[in-house]
């Protein structure tokens, strides 16, 4: 006893030193390793990776397309993100080549320069030599600076048969409030090059009928072109409560170079009086004269974006949003885009509803009239139904199951309508249906693991 | 309530599987870990995400137990302490908690030791009066003292006659993991915009760390085992960012001829610690930090008010 209390005294007297620090130190220099144990999904440490195929098949016949989607996702421990994605494009099938419907025959000159295709009279003239596969790489780094800034940094790549697109892009996000608020900013540059078969045609030349003896090359310009394009993206996403998250976008998109589709032609419509008054104007040969299109060599495009996501007290999610889109080829825009994610305990089924209305180019017409072709001052003309006068629909239902160890399993099923209005053309031209629907189902299944 | 599955690998010893009760308010999620209930309260979340987030706490802190309980077979620590003597060489987990043991060593001039396990074996405290004498602790001080370790990251070589183990530090970095983990699980989620706001709090038996203060802006308010034999009344702590940790002998303790000698035993002398306050809880930034700190208060017996001062800690002191 007399030992003990002795001891116990030398203990007390032992000085008291500030100690704090550096063992704050040490503790956060031992949480700063990690375990190197594969955790969760999601977990720093771990590959995260999702797999998707989608099946895309417009009706008539026209184009179908098979994605298969596979990305990966990697997570660190100090909050960085690398995410890698490749997917893999089938298209084939039929696309409208911009002509009119006719009341006759109508014999049209492949891309290639080296066949000859017919649409029946009355038919939606649709060059149906389209196939094309794609395949693209896509690589996107994520990474804290400290507390309260983020960058991102990623790398794509895509390579059709005549078509090779890379980029670049950047972007800094700042938190503020708590992380209640994030300013972002970002910034990106593609480019762009394009090498059809069957070379670039000139703009507006005429389309040259071969199996007449028209000389193919002569209407040819150059084997390739290509396109820049700059993007920057300013945004602010809030907190407004612990159930409400909104999002403010604003975005430019310039786009300098060949923004042609060089596939695309017009059909040239009389309109003298005459028996043949609103037909196809023909050339000397006794041929239907129709020119390769053209579009302004730039493009500016502004939009603004707003989206809100509202979670109830059960779960479930309603995610609204709407994009207002303005260019300098005319075209103004408006997408209102609608779902509703119903958490069916480990499921979900989300109800989907996409509105989308716009208004024509300046420079599209869904013809070219015989006096316009020979007063010759046309500089640009499209009748891609794509830069028309269009309102589309999609309706879709997606389901989802978490599986218990943390994977999900997706399938989402969409329709797609669009109808084009515009000019109901002149004569025998208003027998025919210048503006068919396009109708299309969206079907994709998904996994992530 | 909902009860979870896990994969057999994930819970070694077998615990019971995790519990999840509450509504969206307040999930409640509890399970067993390192003798002690383990709770982790989530807001802002769905059950799913609730679950999913209790999934991976429960899964890293039996891996924590499973990795450095000195009751498993084959595991680090035994093969630390079956070494007979020769180098080993240990992984960067074990390297980091055993640079951090050898800090707290020297910062403490040698009252944090994690090689004075070995006392356990002379003072038993199960509530009765057996109190060793000073030959029993004299032979057993023989066989500990860190400064006889040699160790150089990541080669450790033990004394044959010496053991080690992490029950001093384990609960407090389970807790300080499964925060880390569970931060970051959730950045990822609100990522993806899953859910705009989460706050948490990690509670081992009175260890406890918190994400940030509750969705409302109020602090977190936890009940702690009271250091009272009167298991009823329990003492609450108020916690709006980093961590409590709470070094007491509420239940392990002797009672020799009016003495308590408190659980808490310094490893230069052997002798339990008297003197010291019953329970002593400290805020800190992360629950290492606050369980080193008061840790070190007890190690200081009546002086620990004073150096929990010097400290400049926030602390609440039983006596």
């Amino acid at each position: 006893m007399q030992l003990m209390k002795r001891k116990t005294n030398k203990s007390n007297v032992r000085a008291i030193k500030k100690i704090a620090p550096a063992l704050a130190a040490a503790s956060c220099s031992l949480l700063s390793v990690g375990s190197g144990t594969a955790l969760a999904r999601g977990e720093a440490g771990t590959w995260d990776f999702d797999a998707a195929s989608l099946f895309y098949a417009e009706t008539d016949d026209r184009v179908s397309a098979v994605e298969p989607v596979f990305s990966a996702t990697r997570n660190f421990e100090d909050g960085e993100v690398l995410n890698l994605k490749a997917a893999y494009d089938v298209l084939t099938g039929a696309s409208p080549n911009g002509a009119t419907p006719s009341a006759t025959p109508q014999t049209f000159t492949t891309p290639s320069g080296n066949s000859t295709y017919t649409t029946d009279a009355g038919d939606a003239p649709i060059d149906d030599t389209f196939k094309d596969t794609r395949v693209a790489l896509s690589a996107s780094w994520l990474a804290p600076i400290n507390r309260d800034w983020e960058y991102s940094a990623a790398f794509y790549g895509s390579k059709e048969y005549d078509y090779l697109s890379i980029g670049t892009s950047g972007g800094i996000k700042r938190y503020l409030n708590n992380k209640n608020t994030a300013l972002n900013a970002g910034l990106s540059f593609s480019f762009d090059t394009i090498e059809p078969e069957g070379d670039i045609p000139g703009a507006l030349a005429e389309m040259p009928h071969i199996g007449s003896g028209d000389d193919f090359s002569a209407t040819r310009i150059d084997t390739s072109d290509d396109k820049t394009i700059i993007d920057a993206l300013f945004g602010v996403t809030q907190v407004i409560n612990r159930n409400t998250i909104m999002q403010f976008n604003y975005s430019v998109s310039m786009s300098d170079g060949y923004l042609t589709d060089p596939f695309k032609i017009l059909s040239v419509i009389e309109d003298t009086a005459g028996a043949n008054f609103g037909g196809n104007l023909q050339n000397g040969n006794g041929n239907n004269i129709y020119l390769y299109e053209a579009r302004p060599d730039s493009r500016i495009k502004h939009s603004l974006y707003w989206q809100t996501k509202y979670a109830l007290a059960n779960g479930d999610v309603i995610d609204g949003s709407y994009r207002f889109m303005l260019d300098d080829w005319g075209i103004n825009s408006h997408t209102f885009d609608f779902r509703y994610r119903w958490q069916l305990g480990s499921s979900y089924l989300e109800p989907h509803l996409r509105y989308y209305m716009q208004s024509e180019a300046d420079f599209y017409k869904r013809y070219i009239t015989e006096t316009e072709y020979n007063a010759g001052s046309l500089k640009e003309a499209t009748s891609d139904y794509r830069l028309g006068d269009l309102d589309g629909m999609t309706i879709g239902l997606k389901y989802g199951h978490k599986l218990d160890n943390d994977h999900e399993f997706n399938i989402r099923v969409e329709y797609y309508l669009q109808s084009n209005s515009g000019d109901n053309g002149i004569g025998l031209l208003k027998d025919q249906d210048l503006y068919p629907d396009t109708k299309a189902l969206i079907f994709q299944v998904g996994y992530s693991f | 309530m909902a009860e979870l599955t896990l994969e057999p690998e994930d819970n070694p010893a077998q615990h019971p599987l995790p519990k999840l009760t509450g509504n969206r308010q307040l999930w409640i999620g509890c399970f067993q870990a390192m003798a002690s209930d383990c709770e982790l309260l989530i807001e802002g979340v769905d059950e799913v995400q609730a679950s999913a987030l209790l999934m991976i706490a429960a899964k890293e802190t039996w891996r924590i137990e499973h990795k450095f309980s000195r009751y498993v077979s084959g595991n680090i620590i035994d093969r630390i302490n079956t070494a007979l003597g020769q180098t080993i060489e240990v992984d960067s987990e074990t390297a980091a908690l055993l640079n951090f043991s050898d800090q707290c060593y020297q910062l403490s001039d040698g009252l944090f030791d994690v090689s004075s396990g070995v006392l356990r074996k002379i003072w038993r405290f199960d509530g009765s009066d057996a109190v060793p004498d000073s030959v029993q602790i004299t032979e057993t001080l023989k066989h500990l003292g860190w400064h006889k370790v040699d160790w150089k990251t990541p080669m450790l070589s033990l004394p044959e006659d010496m053991e080690l183990d992490f029950g001093g530090i384990g609960k407090e970095y389970a807790v300080d993991r499964v925060v880390l983990i569970l931060n970051s699980k959730i950045d990822r989620l609100s990522k993806h915009s899953e859910f705009s706001n989460c706050s948490f709090v990690v509670n081992f038996g009175g260890d406890l760390a918190c994400s940030g203060p509750r969705l409302d802006g109020t602090p977190w308010t936890i009940g702690v085992e009271n250091s009272e034999r009167d298991q009823t009344s329990v003492a609450t702590v108020s916690l709006s960012q980093g961590a409590v940790a709470t070094s007491g002998d509420s239940r392990r303790f002797l009672l020799k001829d009016g003495v308590r000698y408190c659980h808490i035993l310094n490893p230069l002398t052997g002798e339990s610690i008297i003197d010291a306050p019953h329970a002593i809880s400290v805020a800190a930034s992360n629950c290492m930090q606050a369980g080193m700190l008061s840790t070190f208060a007890m190690l200081h017996g009546e002086q620990a008010e004073a150096f929990l001062d010097a400290q400049e800690a926030q602390y609440w002191v039983q006596r």
